[in-house]
């Protein structure tokens, strides 16, 4: 059976790659661009753009291979009907959800701040997800739509690591999909969050599921498909 | 307003004593004891047993209160139609959920395995609501039970820190619930894991929520409760 090489063991892929879906988690201006909620939240959110071309290449290789793949954004409705009271009041910044910045309201769906980056921007197509909690199960219809395609196994990538992407993979996990977390296509405004977080995902035989390197995964998606190019 | 000493900082107490409820998670035999799911996974599990006594200070202190105990419990079905294959597979020991082991069936809902230990049994009244996978809102019906008794505010303990504990916590932080996690009376079979999981929840202004000492948490709700009777 075809496999990535991954940590603590071999990732197995599916029989029908169709099954595997890339998963793009919150890779929107908020989070990567000063003036966003990121930095409303007290973080300097320049690291975070280490991870682009990483995701840049994990990207072409699914749009090429025709693979399925899933953006998702975190936002709240234009009247914050979809924003705990607790999420508010938790920002201890002059800046609140909903206020206007320079990227538009401030965590609002549709707004400037709100859209994915010029570099990863979604094709027509391709799935975008918008949630209101940091994990992208939480009221929306992500489950539903992984069921219908049946993709059963996902590669995970985003920020942050620790809050919306180990959410996102631990609730898949109890989901029963075989996840895998992309390790240089994951960011932290604290580095020690992602590596610890890496750790925990793999501890105890892969509590949580697989964590491996682009590289490993673009390799083993090539040498699959290289006979069907070639064919 | 009352409040709970805490990191990041104060943790406002509800105005409604009956709106806190105490969640004690996964503290089963199946965990910390030798021969249950936590050692098949290869876990020595008895450093887990180090918070039984603060725990049960906790639980003695809100039954004493009259305030809402909630336990959770992982296990399943003995047909283990709620069990995905995912999960099995994942199990890389002799013995597999499901198995007969020296605590009944591994992990198994009714075996003795799946039982909360003797030191922290529940009274009649309290509430044991069991869970399929490790965050306590997925596929249970903790959520229902919390909005019907009105419960907005968890101080939350158990096992283990960096799986059932941080995923129940992430999940009710998005579902609006303030959260407070009790820094002694939690732990992992990783004492990394436990240290991390505490600074990543309350980073970024408590981007999940609190944490605090027992004897914080005891102090301020026996203030809490002192005020609600002199009221």
């Amino acid at each position: 059976m075809a496999s990535i090489s991954a940590q603590p063991y071999d990732y197995e892929l599916p029989e029908d790659l169709n099954q595997l879906a890339l998963v793009i988690i919150d890779m929107q201006r908020d989070f990567l661009e000063p003036g966003g909620f990121g930095e409303a939240l007290g973080n300097d959110v320049t690291p975070l753009r280490s991870i682009v071309p990483a995701l840049q290449q994990l990207l072409e290789t699914f749009r090429s291979l025709q693979l399925p793949i899933i953006h998702t954004v975190e936002g709240h409705r234009p009247d914050l009907s979809d924003c705990p009271p607790s999420k508010q009041k938790r920002i201890r910044g002059a800046l609140k959800i909903g206020d206007m910045t320079p990227m538009g309201r401030l965590f609002i769906l549709g707004e400037p701040g709100n859209d994915i980056i010029p570099e990863l921007k979604p094709l027509p197509g391709e799935t975008v997800i918008s949630k209101p909690g940091k994990g992208a199960f939480y009221k929306t219809d992500l489950d539903n739509i992984l069921r219908s395609l049946n993709i059963t196994h996902l590669l995970i990538t985003g920020v942050t690591t620790e809050v919306c992407v180990q959410t996102t993979m631990r609730e898949a996990n109890d989901r029963g999909y075989e996840c895998l977390m992309v390790e240089d296509a994951t960011e932290s405004y604290f580095p020690q969050f992602k590596k610890l977080s890496l750790e925990m995902v793999r501890a105890q035989g892969g509590i949580v599921g697989w964590t491996a390197p682009t590289a490993n995964i673009l390799q083993a998606l090539q040498t699959l498909t290289a006979p069907a190019i070639s064919a | 307003m009352k409040t709970i000493s805490a990191l990041p900082y104060e943790y406002d107490l509800p105005n409604d004593t009956e709106n806190l409820a105490l969640l004690i998670i996964g503290m089963q035999r199946d965990l910390i004891e030798p021969g249950g799911f936590g050692a098949i996974l290869g876990n020595d599990v008895t450093p887990v047993q180090e918070i039984i006594p603060t725990v049960k200070q906790v639980l003695e202190s809100f039954r004493a209160l009259n305030l809402p105990v909630i336990y959770i419990v992982e296990g399943h079905q003995p047909d283990l139609s709620d069990c995905p294959i995912s999960k099995q597979n994942r199990v890389k020991g002799d013995l597999n959920i499901g198995d007969v082991g020296p605590l009944g069936r591994v992990l198994v809902l009714g075996e003795p395995g799946t039982e909360i230990i003797s030191d922290l049994e529940p009274l009649p009244g309290e509430l044991v609501i069991s869970k399929p996978g490790k965050g306590a809102f997925f596929g249970s019906d903790l959520e229902d039970v919390l909005q019907t008794r009105g419960i907005s505010h968890l101080i939350v303990t158990g096992i283990t820190t960096e799986v059932g504990v941080q995923t129940t916590m992430r999940e009710a932080n998005d579902r609006g619930y303030e959260c407070l996690l009790i820094e002694d009376a939690t732990s992992s079979y990783f004492p990394e894991f436990k240290q991390i999981c505490l600074e990543m929840i309350r980073a970024q202004g408590g981007i999940v929520g609190w944490t605090a000492t027992a004897e914080q948490v005891i102090h301020g709700l026996n203030q809490w409760k002192q005020s609600q009777v002199l009221a």
